[in-house]
């Protein structure tokens, strides 16, 4: 169903989407760039994934929770040391981060969370589009494509045409029954049935001859890398990696909060390795609902809270950096007293991101896919023009 | 006219006579709530929901805990936890009991409408509640009501745990309440939750049709503040609904112009309120018209079921054979896009697909074990077919419009499912005379679709043909 929103907290499930073929002709022989979208579901945790170093008030605040054996990115902060892949990127002026940021929300929930996550909006379910689907939609690309999910996700809603793909472990009837079936439709006149058999009769991509091809985020990603690597692929790729809601036994180095990041890093390796030299012309972005909270639980776990961070990577980073304007983590600096805060709109990284990948005026966006809310350009510190 | 029937229902199986009258052969069906035609075990909501708090306190107040560092342990012991609470099981026989009621019961058509007001009131993906106990809500509040008012069915679902709990309103605390001013001396912020408040409004009664304002809804809420399970340190959020005084918020509270005392009645007197409404009368015959008819009912469609509602006071089997009614008179004219759920049922009622595995098959299962493959493959198949009837995505329900249901991948797992069950139908079924026969009895056209399946000489192929066909896939 088209309309749904969320594949949630379903344990390993995972997905990868892809769209925006048909992209204009790029008469003026301009790159082609792709953008990329990791949803991390469930609450990704920032400190955990970016920790500060040296603040008292988290060491405190974590005691069991703090990691060994870091890797310190700058002199405040340093990365998970599972992250192997982030970091190699990193080194090379492709991955970037930006910290003690979210979405304008603040309630959390799960489920209103992601929702807002990709709708873009601030009251839950009033957006029926995806702010994805609205930023393809301005830069005048088709959703149809492909979109290894079912159904497909909020986020690329709104924009035409929009086509799903999840790969059955069914086999599907031969062509020249599709091809009958086509046939009916047209002579009774569905012309939206005939139009939808034609692109399944035509589908080539990850057919495999039948057979059922992996669901692993990795081998998706190394799929995906070779699908945006093409000059007439498609230019946005979605994943989602679960498991992030991490109330009990977070661990450090060896807990359940480093399997979600590990398989998000699995997804960076497999796709640099599928775009080879193309990763210079692509972005890869996270999303998640919120942060967690500082304290750790009674759980060795944390609980929902709201600041996290957003890990960047890919050839259209200006350059390697952690950009924040950091709150700290006194008491009352923190949101309620107990979050990391936000002091930068997610929303303005994505928009900017759009903006340089989709060559769209960042005000048009802002404007357009944003409802005008009062976001910052960042494409000049974040992004190469 | 035979379309009527899939209509309706589900088609005509190969036992089905034609009958005679078929408006009153669907009208008959809903006069009473039979007993289940699932011969297996069928467990009470509660005892349903003492699993779902085993888990929830076996995991949140014992594994988390015992296992903080040691996220295999912990691992371990949840999925042992999940299957001494029976977490993969019951939702199959759920959807066993459910399905029985579409293929082996005499009364499909009332089936049809079940499904309908379980997916009106709507608990849609929310914790564990999809495998624990919304099938049970499904039986116990909306389809023993089906032979009540509507208002009592709304009162059920409204003051029910399943409701509740998927709506937050445990966490609806009048702001002057007492609890919140106990909560603020200890530095605690509590306020109103306006998720119930709102869906009642929107969802199961007026709709926004009615025009109400974001006070009426904050003025609802207020209304059911104090409307919450009744906490225990074992059962945490699993015990009965209670009205709490001490979270209700004191003071009248005005909604649609209409005053309300403070109080538990409150929000019986804005229930018996809402559902007389015009707007929600009007609504709900919009919804039963798209979703027998067509996506956009007209006027004149809903003008018999809502003299039905007027004449019966809200009685629900009048408002039912109303709906039966124009769905009948309309039959010719309008065809109706097939949800994936009500298409699968259709296909194996005509076709005789054996879907549902046996009650001695189910009753096999025993809680602490891992259930075999098998016994899952229900829930395979509807998630797979992209509607599983307990997972919807939102309060809302599963969409009641055909674009939404038609997308290239859906459209596939239609074809490959329609050739899976080719294969789980019974070999004297698996014939051309079968075919011909069921074709004959359930399509308007079987000339024209006998000549469109002749073109293909494999009998899977033809079965694949003709359930992809417009003519079923629209009835």
């Amino acid at each position: 169903m088209k309309i749904s929103r969320r594949n949630f907290l379903k344990g390993s499930a995972t997905t990868l989407f892809l769209a925006g073929f048909n992209f204009p002709v790029l008469a003026n022989a301009d790159k082609k760039k792709n953008l990329v979208i990791i949803m991390l579901r469930g609450g990704m945790d920032g400190l955990c994934a970016v920790p500060i170093i040296g603040d008292k008030n988290f060491e405190k605040r974590r005691k069991d929770l703090i990691l060994d054996k870091t890797i310190k990115l700058n002199s405040d902060f340093a990365l998970h040391p599972k992250l192997k892949n982030f970091h190699n990127l990193w080194q090379n002026n492709l991955g970037a981060i930006v910290h003690a940021t979210n979405i304008p929300y603040t309630k959390r929930s799960h489920f209103d969370g992601q929702n807002l996550m990709e709708t873009g909006g601030h009251i839950p379910y009033a957006i029926k589009t995806g702010w994805l689907g609205r930023g393809m939609k301005l830069a005048e690309l088709k959703g149809d494509g492909l979109a290894l999910a079912l159904p497909m996700p909020l986020i690329l809603r709104g924009i035409p045409s929009n086509d799903n793909f999840y790969p059955s472990k069914k086999r599907l009837p031969r062509t020249e029954l599709l091809q009958l079936l086509k046939s009916i439709y047209t002579n009774k006149s569905e012309h939206d049935l005939a139009n939808m058999m034609e692109i399944i009769a035509n589908r080539s991509m990850m057919n495999n001859g039948g057979t059922s091809m992996s669901r692993k985020n990795s081998s998706l990603a190394l799929k995906a890398g070779l699908e945006l690597k093409k000059i007439n692929g498609p230019r946005v790729a979605v994943f989602e990696v679960d498991g992030f809601d991490t109330h009990a036994a977070q661990g450090g180095v060896n807990g359940s909060h480093s399997d979600s990041l590990i398989e998000m890093d699995s997804i960076f390796k497999s796709l640099e390795k599928g775009l080879g030299s193309e990763i210079e012309n692509t972005l890869v972005l996270t999303l998640t609902e919120f942060g967690r909270t500082i304290e750790q639980n009674g759980g060795r776990g944390t609980e929902h809270g709201y600041g996290s961070a957003i890990f960047m990577a890919g050839g259209l980073l200006k350059q390697s950096q952690v950009y924040s304007d950091w709150p700290g983590l006194k008491k009352k600096e923190l949101f309620e007293g107990r979050d990391l805060n936000s002091t930068i709109d997610a929303r303005s990284v994505y928009a900017s991101a759009m903006s340089s990948v989709f060559d769209i005026d960042f005000k048009r966006i802002q404007k357009e896919v944003f409802w005008g809310d009062e976001l910052i350009n960042l494409s000049d510190k974040l992004f190469k023009s | 006219m035979k379309n009527f029937f899939r209509k309706v229902a589900f088609g005509l199986g190969p036992d089905d006579k034609t009958p005679s009258d078929p408006l009153k052969w669907a009208t008959n069906q809903l006069n009473d709530i039979p007993e289940f035609s699932w011969k297996g075990k069928i467990l009470p909501e509660k005892k349903l929901r003492n699993y779902y708090r085993d888990y929830v306190y076996g995991d949140r107040e014992v594994l988390r805990k015992k296992f903080k560092n040691d996220k295999d342990g912990y691992k371990r012991e949840k999925n042992k936890l999940r299957h001494a609470t029976g977490q993969k099981f019951w939702w199959n026989l759920e959807l066993c009991i459910r399905y029985s009621e579409a293929l082996k019961s005499e009364t499909p058509v009332l089936a049809k409408l079940w499904y309908f007001w379980g997916n009106h009131f709507a608990i849609s993906e929310k914790d564990f509640l999809a495998q624990y106990t919304t099938g049970a809500y499904q039986r116990e509040i909306i389809r023993a009501n089906m032979n009540q008012n509507f208002e009592k069915m709304v009162q059920e679902a409204t003051k029910g745990w399943s409701m509740i709990h998927h709506l937050d309103n445990e966490q609806n605390i009048g702001p002057k309440s007492q609890s919140a001013k106990w909560a603020r001396e200890k530095g605690k912020k509590r306020g109103v939750n306006e998720n119930h408040a709102r869906e009642l409004l929107e969802l199961h009664t007026v709709s926004p049709n009615c025009g109400y304002s974001q006070e009426d809804v904050i003025q609802m809420a207020y209304i059911m503040s104090g409307w919450r399970p009744e906490w225990g340190k074992k059962r945490l959020e699993t015990g009965d609904v209670h009205f709490d005084p001490n979270a209700h918020q004191p003071g009248s509270k005005i909604v649609l112009g209409k005053k309300y005392k403070s109080g538990r009645k409150g929000l019986s007197n804005a229930i018996t309120d809402l559902v007389n409404h015009p707007s929600c009368i009007e609504f709900i015959a919009m919804k039963l018209c798209r979703y027998l008819i067509t996506d956009n009912p007209t006027k004149e469609m809903m003008e018999p079921i809502i003299k039905a509602w007027e004449k019966s006071d809200g009685f629900l089997p009048e408002i039912h054979k109303a709906a039966i009614e124009v769905a009948f008179n309309y039959s010719d004219q309008y065809n109706k896009f097939q949800n994936p759920e009500n298409w699968l049922l259709q296909m194996s009622k005509m076709a005789d697909v054996d879907l549902i595995p046996s009650p001695a098959f189910m009753d096999l299962y025993k809680i602490g074990n891992k259930p075999i493959r098998d016994q899952r493959a229900l829930e395979y198949l509807v998630d797979e077919l992209g509607q599983h009837p307990y997972l919807a995505k939102q309060p809302n329900g599963w969409s009641d419009i055909s674009e939404d249901w038609m997308s290239p991948e859906l459209l596939i797992r239609r074809l490959v499912y329609a050739r899976e069950a080719y294969y789980k139908k019974s070999g004297n079924s698996q014939t051309k005379e079968f075919y011909e026969e069921m074709i004959e009895k359930n399509y308007d056209n079987p000339g024209e679709i006998l000549k469109i399946i002749g073109q293909h000489r494999e009998l899977v192929h033809k079965h694949v043909i003709l359930f992809n066909l417009p003519e079923t896939l629209r009835s």
